[in-house]
């Protein structure tokens, strides 16, 4: 129905304008049980129509929360009328864009849901084996988050289509405290990924051994120790690496930032890594697979492909809207996408990996003499100037060769362009991350991957 | 009778006849004008209407939550339908309650319709005075809004709210530019009523606008060492809100980690520390008229004089924990002024750091952080040596307002908030 009321209104799309409605239904899921006490039991829908339109490179949106013939009609015209505005009372410095050809993208997946009872009794089967099995923890908790988008997407110059994007996630979380400091640790584990609650967790028995690991780490982390703060010789794990490949240097190829004089500007076409870092921005499908987060069309109805950023250790691209793609000569990848009904479209990163080398990760750690494995991350940030930031939740020392004590808590932080040439070892598997959030005015689901990694980078520690 | 109060009889109708006796709910209209740029030019014009409905049901002690964007009967239907659901299937818990009858009130402030002419025509003008008064200055983007939100709140207890507001925001992002070196991001942002004068003297649009353009004269130090800190205002901010979830907040105090758990009525910090979850303030447009659950907003004391007066708990959390709830749930945080200007606590700093931002781990909750010192300035022998970069910083949050030796007489009022400058000692600091 909300296909055939868009469908209808690109019969009223304005000439001389370009053009873009979409139908849009977002849904979460949300259950959070502390210590056994359940403190989230949350279902939200948003859904409604948008419209964007541009004239002479100036955008108007408009949007409103219905699934309406009314509402459609609205959205069009103010949009229309926003666009109209900007283009009267601007200096008329910006330039429009060319149109794209339509295509054909996969039938899009059917979102399915599923009671909150049954959400609910995952998280409490997994609560209670962790709370007979490990009755000395200090806090325990168990969280279920569950996202999906539902777009169409109508244009009047480039491909128009149907497409979903469900996920969903259990985080694990367990608190012990420290002997050295007598502080809370915690360790965390993430589980799930692409599709609904059936096809991740159909059962969750199957996770107690990788809860059992996490306890481990746990009791490791309890006996940790400072990391020693300075430059230090390391292996990034294959999280952390991806993180890297997101915060550090994904967002300053984003190509509204390079405008606004991120470090990638003046470093298109030079060596910006190691000759062993090829670093793809990828749309769907990576190494044969799909990716955890596959995207086939984004929200300015351009067919979704792979955008190279780094290849072979130079910078060779950014990622692009059809706006920035046309301004920096470049062909748009469908990097334009919006989070929920009322958002426009941004210039986001999709599933941002660097790819495996060829070595193993007994190796390399057998190759460092004194320096550190960090293995897990909680959050990273970074600049336009690729300094960036992210914390280490989960790490060891290296000594001579082999593993040594956990690390409590600490940070690493670094120049991207700088850090990256330092790279000298890659393992030979690849990580995938999906289950957070980049935030860049909206929100917005993206996926991230990387080998282990050595290199040099500084440490926060004591 | 206006929409949202129709509405609301028809919201009770329906939980009624589910045979819901117990419940919450709260209706939102907002209509939000935006403009944005891009590289100091008018880019886009967006106008959202946006339609929320937030449900909570109590049954048989069971909470279930729900929330939507559809206000048709079949959309509200749908949102009773997914919160009895959730009920249904959660956990009894006699801490799930709904809060008690509040006396019924309206509340209205700001401009309910926004002015996009003259609105247009001052954002035209800061970007122009940042042109011509600051010429080392990037602007990468403004997202500058009106947004009108008409809310009603009601639950099964008698409680009615009712509120207006309009509000101006403006969030500027930009950096240091001088055609070879580039800064790192910064970002300012205010609020307002009113259009009455030129935006840029708002919150702390100019002074972080100097330090932007300072920031393009970098110096370093080797090696760490333990120092004082002075955080801004905006930092300060950050900071604030890190303590409060780390020590303060529901959670922390549900599951016992908080290292504050039991210290209400004791010192907890240097007595140089106040501050306060406003719900009234004359130098604040953003305030909160009543809580998340349900409760007319309160002016609330966090810290005074270095005693914690009160933790920052949900309606749950205060039954499920035997302690009061909080009657703030916003961020409209206010610390009182200290007895220096900013220049002598400059001048009493033998080592340290000017800290306007903050990019680092989420504390773990130990309370210890380490990250990296944004938009910082090296200080030594009392004065300013220059900007740094890839500077790190760590402590313990707790220690930092411990430690406090200042607070400046200067405030920055943004709209959301009034911080001082802060000053505190024993900071890691390392730098190249």
């Amino acid at each position: 129905m909300i296909h055939d009321i868009i469908t209808e209104q690109a019969k009223f799309f304005a000439d001389g304008m370009q053009s873009v409605m979409r139908g849009h239904e977002n849904r979460t899921r949300r259950v959070m049980l502390l210590k056994g006490n359940l403190v989230q039991n949350i279902r939200t829908e948003s859904r409604g129509i948008s419209a964007r339109v541009t004239k002479n490179g100036y955008y108007g949106f408009s949007s409103a929360a219905s699934y309406t013939v009314e509402d459609a009609k609205k959205v069009l015209k103010e949009a229309t009328e926003n666009a109209a505005f900007l283009s009267s009372h601007a200096a008329g410095s910006r330039k429009g864009y060319p149109a794209l050809a339509s295509g054909t993208i996969p039938p899009y997946q059917v979102i399915v849901d599923f009671e909150q009872k049954r959400i609910i009794e995952a998280c409490r089967t997994i609560d209670a084996y962790i709370e007979k099995t490990y009755p000395d923890l200090l806090s325990r908790s168990i969280t279920y988050t569950e996202d999906s988008q539902d777009k169409i997407i109508v244009t009047s110059d480039a491909a128009s289509g149907h497409v979903t994007y469900p996920r969903c996630y259990i985080y694990v979380k367990m608190t012990a405290l420290a002997t050295l400091t007598g502080a809370p640790v915690e360790v965390t584990e993430i589980f799930g990924g692409w599709g609904s609650f059936e096809d991740n967790f159909k059962e969750v028995e199957p996770l107690f051994p990788t809860i059992d690991q996490l306890y481990q780490q746990l009791m490791e982390k309890k006996e940790g120790i400072y990391a020693e703060a300075g430059n230090k010789l390391v292996i990034l794990g294959g999280k952390m690496a991806g993180m890297l490949a997101h915060e550090a240097v994904g967002h300053t190829v984003e190509a509204d930032l390079v405008m606004g004089g991120s470090v990638a500007g003046p470093n298109l076409g030079k060596p910006v890594a190691s000759e062993l870092v090829t670093l793809i921005d990828y749309a769907h499908t990576a190494l044969g697979k799909t990716v955890p987060l596959p995207v086939y069309l984004d929200d300015e109805g351009t067919i979704a492909k792979d955008a190279v950023l780094i290849k072979d250790g130079i910078l060779t691209g950014y990622m692009n809207s059809r706006e920035s793609a046309e301004y920096f000569g470049m062909e748009p990848c469908g990097n334009a996408r919006a989070w929920d009904f009322n958002d426009e479209p941004l210039i986001r990163m999709r599933n941002t990996a660097i790819l495996p080398g060829t070595n193993t990760l007994e190796e390399m750690i057998a190759s460092i003499d004194d320096g550190y494995y960090l293995v897990n991350t909680s959050n990273g940030q970074a600049d336009v100037t690729g300094e960036f930031m992210f914390g280490v939740s989960m790490g060891y020392e290296i000594k001579k060769g082999k593993l040594g004590k956990a690390i409590l808590d600490t940070t690493v932080s670094g120049l991207a362009f700088d850090m990256l040439k330092t790279v000298d070892m890659l393992s030979d598997r690849l990580y995938w991350e999906s289950s957070g959030f980049c935030g860049k005015k909206q929100r917005m689901p993206v996926g991230l991957a990387g080998p282990d990694m050595r290199c040099r980078i500084t440490i926060g520690g004591k | 009778m206006n929409k949202l109060r129709e509405l609301s009889n028809r919201v009770r109708e329906i939980l009624q006849a589910k045979g819901v006796e117990e419940y919450s709910f709260e209706l939102r209209q907002i209509e939000k004008k935006e403009l944005n740029t891009e590289n100091t030019a008018f880019s886009l014009y967006r106008t959202v209407f946006d339609d929320e409905i937030s449900v909570d049901v109590l049954v048989d002690g069971r909470l279930g939550s729900s929330s939507g964007s559809d206000l048709t009967d079949e959309g509200i239907e749908k949102t009773v339908e997914n919160a009895l659901q959730g009920a249904a299937s959660g956990m009894a818990d006699a801490a799930n309650s709904i809060a008690e009858k509040q006396a019924e009130e309206v509340f209205i402030s700001g401009t309910q319709e926004a002015d996009m002419e003259l609105f247009y025509t001052r954002l035209s003008e800061l970007l122009s005075t940042v042109e011509r008064e600051y010429p080392q200055i990037k602007v990468l983007q403004l997202i500058a809004d009106h947004t009108k939100t008409h809310r009603l709140y009601a639950n099964s207890n008698g409680t009615l709210f009712e509120s207006y507001d309009g509000l101006y925001s403006v969030m500027m992002e930009y950096a240091g530019n001088d055609g070879e070196k580039t800064t790192g991001l910064s970002y300012g942002g205010a609020s307002t009523h009113e259009l009455t004068k030129p935006l840029i003297e708002l919150g702390a649009f100019r002074k972080n606008l100097e330090d932007a353009v300072a920031s393009l004269n970098l110096t370093s130090f080797e090696g760490k060492f333990e120092g004082t800190v002075i955080f801004t205002p905006d930092c300060l901010g950050m900071f604030l809100f890190m303590l409060s979830n780390n020590y303060l907040m529901s959670q922390v105090v549900m599951d016992g980690t908080s290292q504050w758990l039991d210290r209400v009525g004791e010192q907890v910090s240097s007595d140089k520390v106040t501050f306060s979850l406003k719900a009234e303030d004359e130098r604040l447009v953003e305030t909160e008229p009543y809580t998340a659950d349900g409760y007319k907003a309160e002016n609330v004391p966090v810290i005074e004089k270095g005693i914690l007066k009160n933790q920052i708990l949900s309606l749950y959390a205060a039954k499920k924990t035997g302690r009061p709830v909080t009657k703030n749930t916003s961020r409209s945080l206010v610390m009182e002024p200290g007895d220096k200007t900013l220049s002598e606590m400059i001048a009493s700093v033998k080592r340290g750091l000017i800290v306007g931002g903050f990019s680092g781990g989420r504390p773990g909750v130990s309370g210890d952080f380490s990250g990296v010192a944004k938009n910082s300035f090296y200080i030594e022998d009392g004065k300013i040596k220059g900007a740094v970069n890839e500077t790190m910083i760590n402590g313990n949050l707790a220690k930092v307002f411990q430690n406090v030796t200042a607070v400046s007489k200067e405030l920055c009022l943004d709209g959301s908030s009034a911080l001082p400058y802060l000053q505190t000692e024993g900071i890691v600091i390392s730098g190249k």
